[in-house]
């Protein structure tokens, strides 16, 4: 942590600053600049208690923490890439994962239906709401354990492993014993309560990006999850909110390799959220496998035009057929196997 | 300045780096910490230049103690900076409003609008006669003979004129005619116009970029002052967001925060940052009571019939209204100074 004096702090602010760290049992370093007295306080650990201590001191201008404030996601205390083994698939390693179907659960017979032909075309997971948080009350809200039953089925019919969202810390024991992944979404990433109950389950999460989250929140997010004991962590970028009106939301296509660097938790990318229109998936699946991300999570429907939630953003089995075939060719270019 | 080395930055890496420093004239400290080492650098006067740094092996960040601007920064003068404009002044404690119509369009409805904001109080007018619109085929002003109205409305009003320079080409023809230069939002970073500006006589009136940071505005201004131009008057206008119900999103925040960090007036653009009419006067109340030392308002004596921003233009008496409320807010947080603690203050 380095303390910056403002240019007016006297020299007795300074020491009393000094001699406040110092209480608090750090080592510092003064550094006279030209105008300005920076304090280097040496080895924080608990940097919240500094801050508080320090930060409304006369003379203080400003605290600059050194370490980055997450560090069981960072890469730099655990350099090796971490690789979740779910239902016999890894996430994080050489081969590209795929999780595809349809945004909710809405009837036993579309979504087996729906499960078999993602299957045939290449994925290796399989989505579906059937808790569903919408913008608005009014809208659709899922079936509920309902449709964790049908979704349970269709694991039991294809083999896949299934993806769902958990709205709910209430709601965990319940999703816990259906779910292969527990899916936590873009506007639950800061409900702490949620991030915790989840980190105490053994059972792998995917951890979606706010839509309005920085990176270093996202991964503060992730830190809460595997702080409780979950080490099984991977992180999913979805776009986030910017001023462009013509996609739903901007795909922030460099958090991959910013991810990639800064942490060594699995990153996949939603292209259906990240763009809102169907039109645009695939280009966004083909370059985020272009930029390393370890899968993609896409919304499929047989009918998109009669889906209950996210019609527009759904591609049709043919198109997502098609779409694996190109992803092959991208993941080959890029190193990795589909 | 700090040059944090990556926790697993080997002794040679280091050192590697003490010696770039050291051959750029510049004092390195060594700090091992508990986990990493972190390098000091003393010595210098201005911000150091640190892509060099940055590019060398085991370096993980920097962190920059000095600001990149300095004739802008309150630190090198605390004082306020008064800009004056014949009898208007900007900063010190004065509320000034400058007002007017988007763009000169016609002669009589801007010598009507020009009279009326004159009665009710406005220091300066304002009106386009250069003007840079988002769309090639929509109206782009009157040009000169736009000036020559506005010259024409100084001369019955009394009050000075405020018109866009553009570029550099027709820098000098607005030049002649205003008393003050604006450049606009979308040239905050068209630098050969900042120099050009800043070698000019007359007082500068700088907008805010939409997507520029306080620390690019303030560099912007830096711009100007570095060629010898010292009266430049900094606009707040709104900048971008993903929020769609106003044009613009008005960052109330960057009032106090220039106020902290440069001794320029600043005002506040409650018109381009709404867009909306009924918008203005809330924003221009806020922006006062932030502690803005003026406004730049549009006011449209039939806003229905203006060739562009009329939607978000005043009616004469909306402005009659807004000019009442400012003042007495401006007098309350007089009449309280010393009771009210202002903004960024510790």
């Amino acid at each position: 942590m380095i303390i910056t004096m403002s240019v007016s702090a006297e020299r007795k602010d300074i020491q009393n600053v000094k001699s406040k760290v110092e209480e608090l049992g750090y080592a510092t370093k003064l550094f006279q600049g030209e105008r300005k007295t920076v304090i280097h306080v040496i080895g924080v650990t608990e940097r919240e208690k500094l801050m508080k201590a320090v930060e409304s001191m006369p003379g203080v201008e400003n605290l600059v923490p050194i370490l980055r404030p997450f560090k069981m996601a960072s890469r730099e205390f655990h350099p090796e890439n971490t690789v979740i083994s779910i239902n016999g698939k890894k996430i994080g390693n050489k081969e590209i994962v795929v999780i595809a179907g349809p945004c909710a659960v809405e009837s036993e017979e579309n979504y087996l239906e729906i499960a078999e032909l993602v299957k045939a075309a290449g994925a290796n997971f399989l989505r579906g709401g059937a808790f569903k948080p919408r913008s608005s009350p009014y809208s659709f809200q899922g079936l509920g354990e309902k449709g964790l039953e049908i979704m349970a089925k269709a694991r039991e019919k294809t083999g896949l492993g299934i993806v769902t969202e958990v709205v709910s810390e209430v709601d965990v024991p319940l999703v816990f014993k259906y779910a292969d992944v527990f899916q936590i979404g873009a506007r639950n990433m800061h409900n702490f309560h949620l991030l915790k109950t989840v980190g105490r389950f053994n059972k792998p999460v995917m951890l979606k990006r706010g839509m309005s989250a920085t990176i270093e929140e996202w991964l503060m997010s992730a830190e809460y999850i595997l702080s409780e004991g979950n080490p099984n962590v991977f992180l999913c970028e979805r776009g986030i909110r910017t001023f462009e009106r013509y996609t739903r939301n901007t795909l922030d296509i460099s958090a991959v390799p910013v991810i990639d660097n800064l942490s060594h938790l699995p990153v996949i990318v939603d292209p259906s959220h990240a763009s809102g229109d169907s039109k645009y998936v695939c280009a966004l699946a083909k370059a985020a496998i272009a930029a390393g991300a370890d899968g993609l999570m896409v919304e499929v429907h047989i009918d998109p035009s009669r889906a209950l939630s996210d019609g527009k953003q759904s591609l049709k089995p043919d198109v997502f057929m098609e779409l694996m075939q190109d992803l092959k060719k991208v993941a080959q270019a890029v190193g990795r196997t589909l | 300045m700090l040059v944090v080395m990556h926790k697993n930055a080997s002794p040679d890496e280091v050192a590697k780096v003490c010696a770039l420093i050291k051959e750029m004239g510049l004092t390195a400290h060594s700090i091992p910490g508990a986990l990493r080492v972190a390098i000091g650098i003393t010595g210098n006067k201005e911000m150091v230049d640190t892509n060099r740094i940055a590019s060398m092996n085991g370096v993980l960040d920097i962190i920059h103690v000095t600001q990149p601007y300095k004739l802008t920064n309150r630190e090198m003068k605390a004082e306020d900076t008064v800009v004056s404009i014949k009898e208007a002044r900007f900063g010190g404690g004065n509320l000034t409003v400058i007002a007017g119509p988007c763009a000169v369009e016609n002669e009589e409805p801007y010598m009507d609008v020009a009279r009326s904001v004159k009665k009710y109080g406005a220091s300066m007018l304002r009106g386009g006669a250069f003007k840079p619109r988002t769309s090639p085929y929509t109206f782009q002003g009157l040009g000169e003979e736009g000036l020559k109205i506005m010259a024409k409305a100084r001369a019955e009003t009394g009050l000075p004129i405020v018109s866009e320079a553009v570029d550099t080409d027709t820098f000098d023809i607005v030049e002649e005619y205003v008393d003050m230069i604006q450049i606009g939002a979308r040239n905050m970073q068209n630098y050969s116009l900042l120099r050009r500006a800043g070698r000019s006589k007359k007082p500068v009136l700088l907008k805010r970029g939409m997507s520029s940071t306080i620390k690019e505005f303030l560099l912007a201004a830096e711009y100007i002052m570095s060629e010898g131009n010292y009266h430049i008057v900094l606009c707040e206008r709104g900048i971008r967001t993903f929020s769609d119900y106003t044009r613009f999103t008005l960052d109330i925040s960057s009032i106090p925060e220039l106020k902290k960090l440069t001794h320029l007036p600043v005002i506040a653009d409650p018109s381009h940052a709404s867009g909306k009419r009924d918008m203005v006067i809330p924003l221009s109340r806020a922006s006062i009571a932030a502690g803005a030392d003026g406004l730049i308002v549009e006011v449209h004596t039939d806003p229905e019939q203006a060739l562009s921003d009329g939607a978000q233009s005043l009616t004469v008496p909306m402005f009659e209204r807004m000019m009442q409320e400012i003042t007495f807010i401006t007098q309350t947080i007089k009449e309280h100074n010393g009771k009210i603690d202002k903004g960024g203050d510790r």
